[in-house]
Order: C-alpha cells, then sequence, then structure tokens
C-alpha cells in the first residue's frame, strides 16, 4: 500500500477506512488492529517510533517558523514504564490547536497540499499520544510556549478512543525556561532493546539536517549525546504547488475535472496545473484534438499541367455571381491550392474562405456560407476524386468492372500516386515496386472508405488500418511489410496529416465522458511540459549533504551530488546522495547505508526499501569498492546517504520505514549514486597512484643516493647533487634556491605531464627589493614575496629578487601535491 | 690485448658517466643493443653475427632500472678492485660475494641476473669479462688431438700435447683460452663433438690418429672459452672446422653459436664465432639416406626449427632447404643413433663420406 495522497482516487485506501472506523470501530480498536503499520508494533519499536514523530514534528515546527532548530530528546526509566520527553525551540502551538494537534489522529494541515514536509499524514504523534496512554494509562502532558508570551500553558491531554475527541485533564499556567517552543511528555510501556536504532536515528537526523542542533540522554548513555549545528541556514523555505499534469491519474483528473470553475479545457488546464501557460495549454488542446478527433490526412493538390481542374470545378460549383467575380474566385482558390504542397480538407476550407472573402472586398459580391462549402466540396473533389459522402466519384466504377479486381477500382483514384510516394519514401530501397504498388492500392482503399470525406483518422486507427493493409498485401502479393516498416509508413502518413481545427470539447462534456478524459489524460503524458519548480521541494544541496556526513564521519573523502528535479505522479521529487570514504569508518563488512525521505532518516526495513535495490544493482568494482561476486551490498569504509524530497514520497508502508520501487525515482537515485561515485573513482584512483608514486619515491629515494654514493666512490668525486634527477624521475615539481652576488633565484621545474598552478612564498628576513613579478608584504620584520606563477609540463620559470647578502629565507610551496613536490630551497 | 689497467679505466668511466648524469640533473641510464634475435645483423667484413642499431635503455626511472644502476655500481667498484689486486672470480662467486654487500638492494636475486650484467658492462665498456677477470665454471670441454701447446698457468708454465700428454679424457680447455700457445702441431682439420658419448667413440676407434684429426668436445651448448679455441685453432692452424652434433634443432643452434655467434654474446661474435665451421651432420637429409633410427618431432621441436626458419642467422640455402625437410619428415636422430649400423659405422663409413663430400678429407 502505497501512501495517503496516491490512493486519493478511486481506490479505497486507508483514509476511508478509517473515516469508516470513526463510525463503526474505537480509534483504540483501529490503532490496535493497524500499529504494526504506524511503526508501533513491540514496545522497542514503539519508542524509538514515538521518538522519530515528535522529532519530525519538531523539525518542521522551527523551520516553518523560520528558527534553527534546537530539540532535546531525553529517555528516562520510571518505575515500569519508559518517560519520553520532547523539547523544541519552535512557535509553540496556540491553545486552541493544541490538543488537536497532538490529540486527534488525522488531525494536520499537510495531508492534501502538494508541499515537502516531514510528516504528510498527521498520524504520527497523535499514533504516539495514543500509544503512550495505551500502554500506560498516562496523558500526555504538553507544555508550549509561543513566542513573546511571558508564560507557558501546560496541558494534560487523553483521547476519548471511543470518539477520536482531544479530552483536556488540565490546563494551567506554567513557567518554561524555553522562552518559545514545545514539550511533549509520554509515559508508555517500552524498552531499549532498539537502542541501535534509536542511535542511529538520531545521528543520521543531524547528518541530513546540519541546521538542527540535537541533543539526546536515555539511561544506556553516560554522557549525553549532542549534535551540533554544521551550518547556519535554514533549508529553503518550500511552497505548495499545483499538481504537474505529467502526474495525475484518470480518476483524480475527472474529479478535478468535475470541481473546476474553468468552462474551457484550456482554462482547466491552466488554472488546475503547475507549468501550464497559454502555450503549453495550446500544445496539450493540440494532441488532445489529435486524440479525440484524430488528424485529416493532407493529398497533393494538382499541379498546372494535371487534369484535376480544381478552377473548374470550383468555377462550376459557383452560380450567379457573375463571370468577373466567378473567375477571379475559382482561380485564386485554384492558385493557392496549388502553393501548396499537401492539403486536407480543413486546409482548403481555410483557403476557400480568405480567398472568398477577398473576392467579396474586391468585387463586392458576397460569397455566403452555402456557396463557400459548396466551392470547398468541389474543389476537394477535384483533388481527391471523392464526393462528399467520401465516395470515389467518375469513371471509377467502370474499372472496378474492367479489371474485376478485389474490393474496388480505386487504383485510377490520384489518392493512390500520392500514397505511392509515401510508402515509397517511408519503405527501404530493397522493397519491390510491385509490393510497394500493392501496398499503395491497398491503404487507398482503406483511406476511401473511412467515413467522410475528410479522411479523418485517429493514430491508433491508423496503426490499425496499416496493419490490416499490410496483412492484405502480404497474402495477396506475398510482399511482407514489417513491423518497422509499417511503422514508418504510418509514421509517414500521420507526419503529414493535419491537425483539425474543430474546438475541444467543454470541460463539462470531458468530465462527463471518461473516455474523452482518457484521451485528454494521454494528451496531456505526450505533451513536452516543463518540470514542476521545485520550490515546493527543499533539497539539502550537495554542498550540505557533504557538510552532514563530514559533520559526523570522520573519513577522507566525501562526495555528494543533488539531481534536478524530476516527476513522479504529479509530485516533483529530488533525489541527493552522499559518499563519505575512508578514515576513521570501518573497513570490514558492507558499506553503511543512509537512507532519507524528506530529512526523515529510515531507521527499519532496510531491504525493503528501493534505495538498498538501486545501491545493490550498481557494479561497484566500477568504483573502486569491493564488491564479492559483483553484485550486492558493496563493501568497504564507506557511507552512502541517500535523500529523496519530495510532495510525497511513495513509502511501502505507512510506518513510513522503505521507499517504494518506483522506477522513476529508482532511476534518479542511481543517477545520484552514480555522480557521487564517479568522484570516489576519481579520488581512489588517484590515492592508488600516489601511493604507487610515494612507494616508487620511497624505493627509489633510498636507492638513488646510495648509487649515487657509490659511483662518487668509484671515481673519486664528491657526492653529486641528485635532487635535479629525482624530481625528473619522479615528474615531479622541483623548486631549487641559486644565490649569488645578492639576488636569489628560485628555479621551478615542472617534470610533470600536467600543468601546474604554484602558489611560492618565500620568507626573508631582510627586506627583498626589485621582485620578479611577485609582491612583497612586510610582516614585523619579516618580509613575505609571494608568486602564483603558472609552469606548463616540462617548462621551467624563474622567480627572481634581489636582497642583503645575510638573509636568511624559508620557502614554501602550494598548489601542488607534497608527493609531487621537490623543495631544495 | 687490453690490459688490466685499461679495463679498470674502462669501468671508472662508466661510473662517472653515471656521476655526470647525476650531476647535470639527468636521470641516469644505460644505453644497450637490444639483445634479441631481431637486432642481431650479418657483418659482411666478419663473416659473423653482430647487434645491430637498435638499443634499449636502462633508465633509473623505473624502480627496476635502479634497482640495476644501484647493481652496476656495485659491481663495477668489485671488479675494479679485483683489477687492482690482481685476483679473479667467478661468475658464481660474484652472485654469492653480492650477499656480503652493505645494500640489500645491490644483491643479486639469481646468478643469471649478476650473468646478464657482467655481459652489459661488457658490451657497454668493450671489455671481456675475461679482461675483468671474472670467468665461468669450468665447462669441462676438452681437446683431443696431434696438438702442442705452451699453457700459462698460475703455477707457471705447462707444455702439453694434446695426444701424448694426457689420458683418455684429453686436454682439458682453461677458462681463458688466451693464455695457451700454439707450439707445433700435426692437424689436418679439427672435429668439434657435441657429446660425450660419440667423442668417446671417436677416441677409442683411434679417429684422431688416423685422420690426424684434432676432436673437441663442445659439451652440449659451447661455452666462450671452447668456441674461442675453435675459432683459435682455425685462424692460426689454417685447418678447416667441422662441427658433428645430433640431428635436431637444438644441435642446429649449436652448430649456430660456433659459426655465426649466439644472441646473447653477439657483442663478442668477431672474437669467438667461426663462420668457416661447417656442419657435418646429423643432417635431416643422412637420417632417410642411411635410414637412422628416428623420434618423432614434439611440438618444441617443430616450433624451435620454425623459429630458427626466422632467424636471419639461419637464412642460408642449405639451412631452409634441410630444416623444411625435417619439417617434412617430422624426425629427428641423434649422433649415436649411427651405432644401429655398427660401432664402427660412424668412423669408417660415415664421417669419411660426409668429410669427404664437404671437401674436408
Amino acid at each position: 500500500m502505497t501512501s495517503f495522497q496516491s490512493t486519493i482516487g478511486d481506490e479505497e485506501g486507508i483514509a476511508e477506512e478509517l473515516a469508516e472506523g470513526q463510525r463503526e470501530i474505537s480509534i483504540a480498536e483501529f490503532f490496535e488492529k493497524n500499529k504494526h503499520m504506524l511503526g508501533f508494533d513491540s514496545g522497542a519499536r514503539g519508542l524509538v517510533t514515538a521518538v522519530k514523530e515528535a522529532v519530525d514534528n519538531a523539525l518542521d515546527a522551527t523551520e516553518e517558523a523560520g528558527v534553527l532548530p534546537d530539540i532535546y530528546i531525553e529517555i528516562e526509566e520510571v518505575g515500569d514504564y519508559y518517560r519520553l520527553v520532547i523539547e523544541d525551540n519552535g512557535p509553540g502551538i496556540t491553545k486552541a490547536e493544541l490538543p488537536k494537534v497532538f490529540g486527534k489522529l488525522l488531525y494536520g494541515s499537510r495531508f492534501h497540499t502538494r508541499e515537502q514536509n516531514r510528516g504528510q499524514q498527521g498520524i504520527g504523534i497523535s499514533a504516539a499520544v495514543l500509544y503512550s496512554q495505551l500502554t500506560s494509562g498516562q496523558p500526555a502532558k504538553i507544555t508550549s510556549r509561543p513566542k513573546g508570551q511571558s508564560r507557558a500553558q501546560y496541558f494534560e491531554l487523553i483521547i476519548d478512543t471511543d470518539t477520536n475527541e482531544p479530552e483536556i485533564k488540565a490546563d494551567e499556567e506554567a513557567t518554561w525556561d524555553r522562552p518559545h517552543g514545545t514539550r511533549i511528555e509520554l509515559e508508555m510501556e517500552a524498552n531499549m532493546r532498539a537502542r541501535q536504532q534509536l542511535h542511529d536515528y538520531v545521528k543520521h537526523t543531524a547528518v541530513v539536517n546540519p541546521h538542527a542542533r540535537i541533543e539526546l540522554r536515555e539511561p544506556g548513555l553516560d554522557e549525553p549525546m549532542k549534535f551540533e549545528r554544521a551550518t547556519d541556514d535554514l533549508p529553503a523555505e518550500t511552497k505548495e504547488i499545483r499538481p504537474h499534469p505529467h502526474g495525475v491519474e484518470l480518476g483524480a483528473l475527472i474529479k478535478m475535472l468535475e470541481a473546476t470553475e474553468s468552462y474551457s479545457v484550456s482554462g482547466f488546464l491552466q488554472e488546475e496545473f503547475t507549468r501550464v501557460g497559454k502555450k503549453t495549454a495550446d500544445s496539450v488542446i493540440d494532441n488532445f484534438r489529435d486524440v479525440y478527433y484524430g488528424r485529416e490526412l493532407s493529398w497533393t493538390p494538382p499541379r498546372a499541367h494535371d487534369d484535376r481542374d480544381v478552377a473548374a470545378a470550383v468555377s462550376e460549383a459557383v452560380a450567379n455571381k457573375g463571370k468577373a467575380a466567378t473567375t477571379a474566385f475559382a482561380e485564386g482558390v485554384a492558385e493557392t491550392v496549388s502553393g501548396n504542397d499537401r492539403l486536407s480538407r480543413s486546409e482548403l476550407a481555410t483557403i476557400v474562405g480568405n480567398v472568398a472573402d477577398g473576392v467579396e472586398d474586391d468585387t463586392g459580391k458576397t460569397f455566403g456560407e452555402t456557396v463557400r462549402e459548396n466551392a470547398v466540396d468541389a474543389a476537394w473533389r477535384a483533388i481527391t476524386g471523392v464526393d462528399t459522402d467520401g465516395e470515389p466519384v467518375g469513371a471509377a466504377a467502370g474499372d472496378a468492372a474492367g479489371d474485376g479486381e478485389d474490393d474496388g477500382g480505386e487504383a485510377d483514384s490520384p489518392l493512390v500516386a500520392d500514397a505511392y510516394a509515401l510508402v515509397d519514401e517511408a519503405t527501404s530501397t530493397r522493397k519491390d515496386d510491385a509490393a510497394v504498388q500493392a501496398m499503395a492500392d491497398a491503404l487507398t482503399r482503406r483511406f476511401l472508405n473511412l467515413d467522410g470525406d475528410a479522411f479523418r483518422i485517429a493514430r491508433d486507427d491508423l496503426d490499425r488500418l496499416v496493419a490490416d493493409a499490410a496483412n492484405f498485401v502480404a497474402e495477396q502479393h506475398d510482399a511482407t511489410f514489417g513491423e518497422t516498416a509499417r511503422e514508418n509508413v504510418v509514421e509517414a502518413f500521420w507526419s503529414r496529416a493535419r491537425t483539425v481545427p474543430d474546438d475541444p470539447p467543454k470541460v463539462r462534456d470531458v468530465a462527463a465522458d471518461r473516455d474523452a478524459a482518457a484521451d485528454l489524460l494521454e494528451a496531456m503524458r505526450t505533451t513536452d511540459i516543463l518540470a514542476p519548480p521545485t520550490d515546493c521541494l527543499a533539497p539539502i544541496t550537495a554542498e550540505l549533504v557533504e557538510a552532514g556526513l563530514r559533520k559526523e564521519y570522520d573519513a577522507d573523502f566525501y562526495a555528494a551530488a543533488t539531481r534536478d528535479a524530476e516527476v513522479h505522479g504529479g509530485d516533483p521529487f529530488i533525489v541527493e546522495a552522499g559518499i563519505a570514504y575512508g578514515g576513521n569508518i570501518p573497513a570490514e563488512g558492507s558499506v553503511e547505508l543512509l537512507r532519507f525521505a524528506n530529512r526523515v532518516p529510515l531507521v527499519y526495513q532496510r531491504g525493503a526499501c528501493a534505495t538498498t535495490d538501486v545501491i545493490k544493482s550498481i557494479g561497484w568494482r566500477n568504483y573502486g569498492l569491493d564488491q564479492p561476486g559483483g553484485s550486492g551490498m558493496p563493501n568497504g569504509p564507506a557511507v552512502i546517504s541517500i535523500h529523496v524530497a519530495s510532495t510525497n514520497v511513495p513509502f511501502t508502508s505507512e510506518s513510513k520505514d522503505a521507499l517504494a520501487n518506483v522506477p522513476a525515482i529508482e532511476d534518479e537515485i542511481e543517477l545520484a549514486v552514480r555522480e557521487a561515485a564517479r568522484e570516489l573513482k576519481s579520488f581512489l584512483n588517484k590515492r592508488r597512484s600516489m601511493q604507487q608514486r610515494r612507494e616508487k619515491q620511497d624505493v627509489l629515494g633510498k636507492i638513488l643516493p646510495e648509487m649515487a654514493d657509490k659511483v662518487s666512490e668509484v671515481t673519486g668525486r664528491p657526492r653529486p647533487d641528485i635532487d635535479g634527477a629525482l624530481a625528473r624521475i619522479m615528474n615531479n615539481v622541483s623548486v631549487d634556491r641559486e644565490v649569488s652576488d645578492g639576488t636569489v633565484t628560485l628555479v621551478v621545474e615542472n617534470h610533470s605531464d600536467v600543468n601546474e598552478q604554484l602558489e611560492i612564498t618565500d620568507i626573508v628576513t631582510t627586506e627583498p627589493t626589485d621582485p620578479s613579478d611577485g609582491t612583497v608584504v612586510d610582516m614585523d620584520g619579516e618580509w613575505f614575496v609571494q608568486w602564483k606563477p603558472e609552469v606548463p609540463s616540462g617548462d621551467e620559470r624563474e622567480l627572481t629578487y634581489a636582497v642583503d647578502d645575510d638573509a636568511e629565507f624559508e620557502v614554501s610551496v602550494g598548489g601542488v601535491e607534497t608527493e609531487k613536490l621537490t623543495v631544495n630551497a | 690485448m687490453t690490459t688490466d689497467t685499461d679495463a679498470r679505466d674502462e669501468l671508472i668511466d662508466l661510473a662517472a658517466d653515471f656521476y655526470d648524469q647525476f650531476a647535470g640533473g639527468k636521470i641516469p641510464e644505460l644505453q644497450l643493443p637490444t639483445r634479441t634475435k631481431s637486432n642481431i645483423e650479418y657483418d659482411t667484413e666478419s663473416g659473423v653475427w653482430t647487434y645491430g642499431d637498435r638499443t634499449s635503455t636502462r633508465s633509473a626511472n623505473s624502480v627496476r632500472g635502479a634497482r640495476k644502476l644501484l647493481k652496476a655500481a656495485y659491481t663495477i667498484e668489485f671488479l675494479a678492485n679485483q683489477l687492482d689486486e690482481g685476483r679473479s672470480s667467478t661468475l658464481r662467486e660474484l652472485y654469492y660475494l653480492s650477499e656480503s654487500w652493505d645494500n640489500d638492494e645491490a644483491q643479486f636475486k639469481s646468478q643469471d641476473e649478476s650473468n646478464d650484467l657482467v655481459e652489459d658492462l661488457e658490451i657497454v665498456t668493450g671489455v671481456t669479462r675475461e679482461d675483468f677477470h671474472m670467468r665461468p665454471e669450468e665447462s669441462g670441454a676438452t681437446l683431443m688431438g696431434p696438438l702442442e701447446i705452451r699453457e700459462q698457468t698460475r703455477r707457471g708454465e705447462r707444455e702439453i700435447h694434446c695426444q701424448e700428454d694426457v689420458g683418455e679424457g684429453g686436454y682439458q680447455i682453461p677458462n681463458n683460452p688466451d693464455m695457451i700457445e700454439f707450439l707445433d702441431d700435426d692437424i689436418d682439420f679439427a672435429l668439434a663433438v657435441e657429446t660425450g658419448g660419440m667423442r668417446d667413440r671417436l677416441v677409442e676407434n683411434g679417429f684422431d690418429e688416423e685422420y690426424d684429426c684434432l676432436v673437441i668436445h663442445l659439451k652440449g651448448q659451447p661455452a666462450r672459452a671452447t668456441r674461442r679455441i675453435t675459432k683459435r685453432v682455425h685462424d692460426e692452424l689454417d685447418v678447416p672446422i667441422a662441427v658433428f652434433a645430433d640431428g635436431d634443432p637444438w644441435s642446429y643452434r649449436i652448430y649456430g653459436s660456433v659459426a655465426y655467434g649466439s644472441i646473447k654474446s653477439a657483442h663478442l661474435s668477431k672474437y669467438l664465432a667461426t663462420p668457416e665451421a661447417q656442419f657435418v651432420g646429423i643432417q635431416p637429409e643422412d637420417i632417410v639416406e642411411y635410414d637412422l633410427p628416428a623420434d618423432p618431432l614434439s611440438d618444441s621441436d617443430v616450433n624451435a626449427l620454425e623459429s630458427e626458419l626466422e632467424d636471419p642467422r639461419f637464412q642460408t640455402d642449405y639451412w631452409e632447404e634441410q630444416i623444411e625437410l625435417q619439417l617434412d619428415i617430422g624426425k629427428k636422430s641423434e649422433q649415436q643413433s649411427l651405432a644401429s649400423r655398427g660401432l664402427d659405422f660412424v668412423t669408417d663409413t660415415y664421417l669419411p663420406e660426409r668429410l669427404g663430400a664437404m671437401g674436408v678429407l
């Protein structure tokens, strides 16, 4: 079962079930039956779930109020029970709504909004209250102090399990040291067997909410666990958005159509959906027309030499308009028609209308509706050879008798040549001519059989028609038109067919006609529409994902990636991934996977989670992690964190433990993880090559001086300076100092195969003068000479300045890894 | 003749090259001719095969290369000291001696490594290892025939007649045959024999006496000293040299190294090879003609034959014909297979016929 929002349509979801439950069974009974779904199936788990719900609420409340969260969690043993205290520094809750928020299942502002929030159902914290009440018999004790009030309000609250109504047992003023915030105290039957999950939850919450300060005290801890802030930036404020056209389902669409105040489909689309303006609405409506009405096939009008005389046909269809006007009209239509490559009947009608308007203006004669229609009929007959009933005209009947071939004599129809050209173009050159001709004949016959004379056909009907013709040709002429050839033929005709100018049906008609609504939905889905705005989402951002990991894991490497927003079921979502590697992360066993949904850590049911499936499906060996068997969870000192932010995160169950396997989301998870993993790979590669370099350096750093010693011994000369040779061997950057006649020269040689951007600072004890390029800064009697030279691969630079002979120097070089640096200065 | 001082100076010069490379900020390196089959060329002037123009570089740029050069530096020092002190040592001793060096990295991992290094030094300095006072283990190869020599031993001069003054085993060729002086001889030709069994048969049958022949025992792939003395016998005594080996690809290589020089020591070909040496047999042709007992060619035999067809040393009409014939019949025979026709067949029939046909007799 997915979450509430996705079942809001026509399926019977838990919401309905709950609503019924209110009338027929007591809420306590309902809770008892469903507590596993809500995460309260055991005492151990109940405690974690209660903490989770309360902390989620606290974080949401503080963020909504624009306050940096400061959350305090305390668990105490009280006799046979555990007492759970959660405090936040949120805005507090007003006296009027407080009981409802904590005391009534399904109360919550988020149920119907498309906005990213931690809680979505308004079920969690009240379930915790109910659980505590059912197990310990104690009321929830709530203290709230709205901002600016001098005193806090203290309540004791129980839920009337018969009516699902909160009952306030105590309501008095109290003092509280926090200037504002909420404190909830629950006593419940519980145990601390899930301590690890509790710690994970709190730690992971800290990772994913680097702006929050969290403190946890529980009986098993000597010292409270404290998680400090890594940033003072609150997550971006989220906005509520309307649904996205790509994400609605048919039932939802029909409901929206019924509820809207818009009259036209265009208005409806623009009013009710996000990312739909006039232009997008027009595109949707064009697609809607194509699905709903079908397109009109277009045909090649006769050229000058053709015997299909449009002018004559038009002129014959016009009566009583005088010779000049008739001729002008007929010629005008014929000329415009022949100026078009292809025409559909609707386009012809437009041409006739335009020409008629022009002739009216020129001659003062009126060309009324009837005249125009007759002219269109006549001209269309001339162009396509069919009359208004869609039947072939003229000599066709005679021919049919003559050659006696199958179902008609349309071989003479002017459309055949047209169809032949398109089929020929669409099929491979290897098709023999007779087969193409047979296909063109068969298609033409079937087009002529379409209702009316406008050749209107929907895409799927065209598919069927072409398939039928292809089967016929296969049977009669033993020529195969395979799948691809058929598709090409369909595409050839469809791409030349014209969208009809008819007005789309009105909203109320669409709402009343399920098929029309389905057509509209298809049109919405096939139209390219901008992804939904992301201001309804608050991604952590790659930077802070990394900061969160950095804060809680002491690793050698961190990477993070945030994907662009995508849509699933009309709800935008963003996937973020982070990886920490090495350092103090344990190297044994599989990597640690941190799962987050809307900044809430998912602690249970890891195996059922889409994130786990995605991680297992990735070939981690490519990215430098060990993966036994090449699939499954990778091993090694790594932490992978995945955050899915959405206005509606699809969970596998109401306890919100695992993400459902939604392909669109899985794809994005994979892309995000791979993006971060690529960085890991290049880090590991670099580290490996640095390690090899270090090993080589270690060995050569030992061997070469010994060799130098030996050759100086044999030759009886003093030991040679081998730094230059060493730097060259290591593909290193070397910095050497030469001092002569009061001039200091630092020679920078780049023996590596890449350009190096260096930062060289020389600290001098007496004042240097005349530096080449660099800057000189006086720091309390020491002078810092600084250069930032770029040294191309294989090149060298000389940095010079003048100074007293008795000066002392200390050089530091930055911008290049120490492994690659040989300083002799 | 290279004196000890010359040899020493060459070594020190090489060390100085390394020194200068270091001092010039360059990576020390050693240029050597590439020692592969594809890089040996026929030297028309001397008629032997020597290294071509292609070179390989041993550079300190890699850990492997640096280790090699370090070992070279240590070996140079060792050899220079040895020359100073007028002592000598064997290649095997050099290998064990490296264990005593103060530097683990400079120690040899195997004797092949030290042998190769000494060859490298020979090539680069142009001094033979004999002149470095490095000698191999005695190979045990011998001479038997009417030849009188004077050998300069560490215990004074010895004059030896290689037929009259020696036992059945013959005169053992010393490591540095240049210490021998030829005094007198009664030799018509020299016969270099691959196997000990065949040498003993020839001596037992009195072949050397009957034909005034110097029987040189090659003892498999001949050592440098054996090849050197063969060349000296040919050059100084002006007698023809014939090589008598098995009829298989490995034995053709033995002939090749006597006549044309070996790939590994191609830098010394002019000093070691006897291009005029002729191959007696066993020829593939003989296997057919004398109907000798034969073994089928193994896969490695076939590969070796095919590789010889591509070996520039064997690209003559004679060898191409013989090798292709052998590949065709698919058989090989040993020298001793001649015994199938009686113990005297080789000395009474085969050799006189073959040597006669070759114009040696």
